[in-house]
């Protein structure tokens, strides 16, 4: 870090005091208590971490956990600044992959290998999310990884005499069914343009190819402007029919509540969404599917779109590292991990732990048999501009017209090959 | 002529009513069930519900942020004033060697995107162990505030006569008397002016406190917003009831003291 | 007056402004001539990062548009709010029942915040819950109900007219004390030569009130060149992509919050230093030429 203080020396040496100010928040009680500070971005899972770390000092009395999460938009400026001076988190979570790479460049978290024994709990693929490109150290514990698929509402289907579909023809069928009898056949958000590039891998990775596409892309042996990927972005202005009219003007709490309320039959959406939109309307009765291939698609069968997403890690200029490490080992236990299962209602990647909530399952299970990455978040995050904004910005152009398909491929590969090294 | 008159009234009332209808949209949707807010979006309460507001107080610490909020911002408001006040004094009435270029100084400050310093004045602050307190943010908000001030109270003293400063100083008073109790108190509507428009802004500022706060304890109003915004997302009725909350204090001050300000700002011009 | 006095009058406000303001911005600012890593300063970048912010796809094809827009909201602020403003003032010397009862409605909005006043508006110019169309469909006009926000037509005038909405108590005050102060001979002089109100107002005061327009035109100017907290409260901010439907509500400080903090780049704080420096220059010689021309027609009037 460089020297900032020669000007505030000059003219406050007054009233500074001597600043060796590289401590963070946590600090020691009475009675050598330690308190950690952890910081996240989900300030809605507030109520529930309160319940999980009351489990963690049930066994661990002398370490007390104070938890501040801070509004997910503004996370990665708080995290990044919080880290590197006084007042920063002990233990913080993480963004995965890309995301997480600047604060392992700076030297601001500790490598984790050899210090928490239980990452051996984990698959080896569930530690790639956090893993420093460089030097392929671990740096987090993961905490969970999400899913993206298609909800919908049973007893709209119900009502409609319809199943989950079967075939892309079939879908578009039922969408045409729901219009007609006044219903949103997918809510669909367009302000919240992040879930666009979700949206395109759920509706059309069948259609470039899912995982075989990742692989060539990544070797240098396709290009995100063939025929293939060009026509899976176009999947979704044939879908566009079917979403809401004024879906650009929704944000994707909108749609939630769309859904939630009835207004709207299928969403598709994360398994991180799964405990807010209960939360709206409790009696939503639920399903899940993954779409079937569109026509011309790669693929021949439907796949599950998955990542590992947040971690936890430790703050190098934390000054209780023990204490910290032992947080950091909890988490690695399937007693954390089914309490992010059960209460967080996400999905734990910890060997071992199974999700009470059946839908969790069917998604989980979904990914073990045929899985497909969100490819812009898992591979083209490791420069700017990131995949996933060329994508998002491109996608939300096209479906208001301003923009082919062909021109969204053609600005996505230009981005990506100004740092994208096959 | 009459016609003339009508017409104008009928303009000022009803730009009156487009200006306080959200306002009161807000307010009346705070008081009926989120499920009513969102299933009949234009609609009177059947019941006046308070329980949003239970939700929104119970959930978050509000009465700890609207005293941080006013600490921080009565605070920064205080400090800019009295120091830009002399300050404006010497600009706005004396020419000297390098005063134009002091003036420009001053007034560079007003073009800056402020943000643009978070960076630097979060290291500077670091290193005078003033992160996450509210004097560093009440140091940053009051020098932020200085351009704007000298400004403003520059322009004012610049308009005064100079026959008034002269008798004084013939009378034999010193230049401090002169400032104090002859000058300054002819300026009272710049300083209303500076600080309604400098109390506001500070009052409502979410971005700087975001940065260089730390602990919940010291967190001012909006941070405390921007956070129960977050984990209430869906429930319109609560968000509408914390979006009452945030507002209800600054408009009480500002009713109370509008008189004053209005007062002072009208005589001070007239006279 | 005496140096020495003078001195101890300007000295606490030089030394606050300069520690906490201009250190800080002169120090981001020189920040623009080196590579960073992350915090730590690298090698000496000199115009490197000001030439990368017009090579660097897609940040390129987003400034320009970027930079009209602002122009546009600046503009269009003016036409809105500003003349709307002066119109209000005005009328409220002229009518004076319920004078201040008025000129409190009217500051109310801009008691509360841009953050709050984005949500707000947010939650009533939503498609589907939102208050606004729902009432355009009470009155039979539901064929004018539109995703205001989402569309790229409406989305920048509904910005500019939401700010507006905030904002006009600014000028309404501004100027209302500023026609208070006008000598009052001169109105009366005019009526007595048999000019009528709106003669009058041409005549007389408007050319009287320019020092006080053009005051409340360069803030509005600074303003609109630092525009973000509304947009990004209404519109959202999401990693480096333009705000606003296809970039329609894209300004230039929302491209610099998003180079500095959102999208994650290594030299993001070289580039973004070199952005705001950019804005900087620009505001301020703008600034500052227009304010020289309302000193001088203020110093040509009295």
């Amino acid at each position: 870090m460089r020297a900032r203080n020669g000007f505030a020396v000059l003219a406050v040496a007054a009233t500074m005091a001597a600043s060796a100010a590289c401590t963070a928040t946590g600090s020691n009680g009475d009675n050598g208590d330690v308190t950690l500070s952890v910081w996240s971005w989900r300030p809605e899972d507030a109520a529930v971490y309160k319940q999980i770390f009351a489990k963690f000092q049930e066994s661990h009395p002398h370490i007390k956990v104070d938890f501040k999460p801070y509004k997910a938009t503004e996370y990665n400026t708080i995290l990044s600044t919080g880290l590197t001076q006084a007042g920063g988190p002990d233990v913080a979570q993480l963004r995965a992959y890309g995301g997480v790479q600047p604060l392992i460049d700076a030297g601001e978290l500790v490598p984790l290998e050899g210090k928490v024994a239980g990452l051996t709990n984990f698959e080896t693929g569930a530690l790639d999310g956090i893993r420093g490109k460089k030097d392929g150290k671990v740096y987090g514990v993961p905490l969970e990884m999400s899913t993206f698929q298609v909800y919908y509402n049973q007893d709209i289907f119900t009502k409609n005499q319809l199943q989950p579909p079967a075939t892309w023809d079939q879908m578009i069928a039922d969408a045409k069914k729901l219009q007609a009898a006044g219903i949103t056949p997918f809510a669909v958000s367009g302000k919240d343009t992040w879930l666009l590039p979700l949206y395109n891998d759920t509706f059309a990775a069948t259609r470039y190819g899912g995982p075989d596409f990742e692989k060539k892309v990544l070797a240098g042996q396709a290009k995100f402007t063939d025929p293939e990927y060009v026509a899976s972005l176009d999947v979704l202005n044939q879908l566009k029919p079917y979403f809401p009219k004024d879906m650009m003007g929704l944000g994707e709490t909108d749609v939630q509540t769309l859904f939630a309320t009835g207004k709207a039959a299928m969403i598709p959406e994360g398994s991180f969404a799964l405990a807010p939109m209960k939360a709206i309307n409790p009696e939503l009765k639920l399903g899940v599917f993954n779409p079937p291939p569109p026509p011309g698609a790669v693929v021949a069968k439907p796949l599950q779109v998955g990542w590992v997403d947040a971690s936890y890690g430790l703050n190098a200029k934390s000054d209780h590292q023990k204490e910290a490490l032992e947080l950091l080992q909890w988490m690695t236990t399937t007693e954390f991990g089914q309490q992010v299962a059960d209460n967080l209602k996400q999905v734990s990647l910890v060997k071992g732990v199974q999700s009470s909530d059946p839908l969790l399952g069917q998604m989980v299970s979904a990914y073990r048999t045929d899985p497909t990455p969100y490819l812009m978040l898992v591979d083209f995050r490791y420069g700017t501009p990131l995949g996933s904004d060329l994508q998002a910005t491109g996608l939300q152009k096209m479906l208001l017209g301003q923009q082919t398909a062909a021109q969204v491929a053609g600005d996505i590969q230009t981005g990506v090959s100004q740092w994208f090294k096959p | 002529m009459r016609g003339w008159r009508v017409a104008g009234y009928l303009l000022l009332w009803s730009y009156a009513a487009v200006a306080v209808a959200p306002l009161i949209v807000m307010v009346i949707d705070s008081l009926r069930p989120n499920t009513e807010v969102l299933s009949r979006p234009l609609a009177l309460p059947t019941t006046v519900d308070f329980s949003s507001y239970a939700t929104a107080w119970t959930q978050a610490s509000f009465s700890t942020y609207v005293r941080n909020s006013v600490l921080v911002t009565v605070g920064a408001v205080a400090l800019d004033v009295a120091v830009s006040l002399p300050a404006s004094y010497v600009l706005g009435r004396f020419r000297f060697r390098g005063s134009g270029v002091l003036i420009a100084y001053f007034l560079a400050g007003l073009m800056l995107p402020i943000r643009l310093g978070i960076l630097p004045i979060f290291y500077l602050l670091g290193s005078m162990n003033l992160v996450d307190s509210r004097l560093g943010l009440v140091l940053v908000y009051a020098a932020s505030g200085i351009p704007f001030s000298v400004f403003i109270m520059s322009a004012f003293f610049r308009g005064l006569p100079r026959e008034l400063e002269e008798a004084a100083r013939i009378d034999g008073a010193g230049e401090f008397r002169v400032f104090a109790r002859v000058m300054a108190p002819l300026v009272k509507p710049a300083i209303a002016t500076v600080v309604v428009f400098r109390f506001v802004p500070l009052w409502n500022d979410f971005f700087f406190p975001l940065v260089l706060l730390r602990t919940t304890d010291r967190y001012t109003l909006p941070v405390g917003l921007t956070q129960f915004f977050g984990e209430f997302q869906t429930n319109w009725s609560a968000l509408f009831a914390g979006l009452v909350i945030a507002t209800v204090p600054l408009v009480v001050l500002f009713l109370v003291a509008t008189k004053q300000i209005v007062e002072g700002l009208t005589a001070g011009m007239g006279r | 007056m005496r140096w020495r006095v003078a001195f101890w009058f300007l000295l606490p406000a030089f030394l606050l402004y300069t520690v906490f303001t201009v250190y800080p911005l002169l120090s981001a600012l020189t920040d623009s001539l080196w590579q960073w890593e992350g915090t730590a300063r690298g090698g000496f970048a000199g115009a490197g990062n000001f030439t990368s912010l017009f090579t660097t796809f897609p940040l390129n094809r987003q400034l320009g548009p970027a930079f009209w827009h602002t122009m546009a909201f600046f503009a269009g602020t003016m036409l809105v709010q500003n003349t709307f403003g002066l119109l209000v003032a005005v009328l409220l010397v002229e009518l004076p029942v319920a004078r201040r009862f008025l000129r409190t409605v009217y500051t109310v909005p801009y008691l509360i915040g841009g953050l709050v006043v984005g949500y707000l508006w947010s939650l009533l110019l939503s498609p589907t819950f939102g208050p606004l169309n729902a009432g355009l469909d009470a009155v039979g006009l539901g064929s004018l109900a539109r995703p205001w926000l989402g569309d790229p037509a409406t989305a920048l005038p509904v910005v500019i007219l939401v700010n507006a909405w905030q904002y006009i108590g600014f000028p309404v005050l501004l100027f209302g004390a500023a026609l208070a102060g006008l000598p009052p001979e001169y109105g009366e002089a005019a009526r007595v030569d048999g000019a009528n109100a709106g003669q009058r107002f041409f005549r007389v005061t408007l050319p009287l009130m320019l020092p006080a327009i053009g005051v409340v035109s360069i803030l509005t100017f600074i303003g609109s060149m630092n525009t973000f907290e509304l947009v990004y409260s209404l519109e959202g901010a999401q990693g480096n992509q333009p705000t606003g439907p296809g970039g329609a509500t894209d300004v230039l400080g929302l491209i610099f919050y998003r180079v500095a903090f959102q999208e994650g780049g290594t030299n993001a704080i070289g580039q973004s230093s070199a952005l705001a420096a950019l804005l900087f220059l620009f505001t301020f010689g703008i600034a500052v030429v227009a304010n020289r021309v309302v000193r001088r027609r203020e110093a040509s009037l009295t």
